[in-house]
């Protein structure tokens, strides 16, 4: 902005004076819309996780943790898609010893990986890692490139093939883009277990979520006393979904 | 000639009033607008800000974790659809002549929001809503406290 010369200092004052009180008058505007859910992000001080005990899960159990998370997010009503296409948030994976034949069945989902492949990929920045430890698409950046889903090594992610309609308010899902498990983020940022943990967790203390990082915290005293791995933990990716049992 | 003038000034007209089309209102936002009050302190603001507020409150909720209500997709949802009369189900919010239709469909925007998200309130919100005496909302004002500034000047 040109400032005549005219523009002397008494006038400068005035001004700004105005300019202040204009301010401040935005500001308590803004005040009286402030709401009492969290206006703070969240933060990397918690890392949110889940520890399964595969011992303790029988094959219904894991079933029920599959119905329960399609239930809360709506998934695995796709009609025009074929089996191969059809959406799989989580699921029940069974594994076999070659050498004893004992069949081990556990529920697989997203890792939740502090060093998540699927973000690295990500040509769009839509996969994204929130400060909390928890791994998301952005669907409104997504564009449905699928790379993610080839670079995930737990084949966790699935893409829309067909257009959705009444989907869950708290879980939108369309076609031409990537999904798969959020951990129940818009449970967990109330305070809540995510849906598949809940349904397990009237019965048995197999599956647990918390905060790995709280020391007093139910996952972080378990993973502390039991024996637990994670799924390729090979590949470094230190994931916040652990088994044991397997 | 005289003619085209006319045709011309109708369709101004039309434009300059398509807002105004209380019909597609949506219940809730009718039965606050009944009670006296408003949930949006500036209507102007919010008619011209709504692509940016919105923009800005999906990335602060997917990638911060800030689910207020404010600014916040399934409250216009909420608030803004209508029902049918004769079936009881509520219309698509994006439906043709449903709130968000109105004005696109005069600027020949298309809406992609509902590519994704739900288009009407879910049925825990509908329970919420028919049992409350009051029309539910966690932030209004009444009409004295409106900014009516620049409320004319679309």
């Amino acid at each position: 902005m040109m400032m005549s010369k005219k523009f002397n200092r008494r006038d400068f004052i005035k001004a700004s004076t105005a300019t202040t009180a204009s301010v401040t008058a935005v500001a308590s505007g803004i005040t009286l819309t402030t709401f009492a859910a969290s206006e703070t992000p969240v933060t990397n001080e918690k890392r949110w996780g889940m520890l399964v005990d595969t011992n303790k899960l029988s094959e219904n159990d894991i079933d029920n943790m599959v119905s329960a998370c399609q239930q809360e997010h709506g998934w695995g009503g796709e009609i025009h898609s074929t089996n191969e296409q059809k959406p799989a948030w989580i699921k029940n994976i069974k594994v076999q010893d070659k050498a004893t034949k004992k069949i081990t069945n556990l529920p697989l989902m997203c890792q939740h990986c502090e060093q998540p492949p699927c973000v690295d990929v990500c040509p769009t920045n839509a996969s994204v890692r929130r400060a909390d430890g928890i791994v998301l698409v952005d669907k409104h950046l997504c564009i449905g490139c699928r790379y993610c889903m080839m670079a995930c090594p737990y084949d966790a992610r699935s893409f829309v093939h067909e257009n959705l309609t009444e989907q869950k308010e708290h879980s939108p899902r369309g076609k031409g883009t990537v999904e798969s498990c959020t951990m129940c983020v818009h449970k967990v940022d109330k305070g809540e277990q995510p849906a598949c943990v809940a349904s397990v967790s009237a019965k048995s203390d197999a599956v647990i979520f918390g905060d790995l990082y709280d020391s007093s915290s139910n996952i972080n005293q378990t993973l502390k006393q039991v024996q637990s791995t994670q799924i390729r933990a090979d590949m470094n990716l230190n994931t916040g979904v652990r088994y044991s049992g397997i | 000639m005289s003619r085209g003038l006319i045709i011309l000034l109708v369709l101004l007209l039309n434009s300059a009033f398509a807002h105004s089309n209380s019909h597609s209102l949506g219940d809730e936002a009718n039965a606050l607008r009944a009670a006296g009050k408003t949930f949006h302190k500036s209507i102007s603001a919010i008619r011209k800000m709504h692509p940016e507020l919105l923009k800005h409150k999906r990335d602060k909720t997917l990638r911060q974790g800030i689910r207020t209500d404010e600014s916040s997709l399934k409250g216009c949802v909420n608030c803004h659809s209508g029902k049918n009369d004769a079936t009881g189900n509520y219309h698509p919010i994006n439906a043709k002549d449903q709130f968000c239709s109105t004005c696109h469909q005069q600027v020949s925007v298309s809406v992609d929001c509902f590519a994704c998200h739900r288009t009407t309130p879910s049925q825990a919100t509908i329970a919420k809503q028919n049992t409350a005496a009051e029309p539910i909302s966690t932030n209004t004002f009444t009409a004295e406290e409106v900014d009516k500034k620049g409320d004319d000047d679309e």
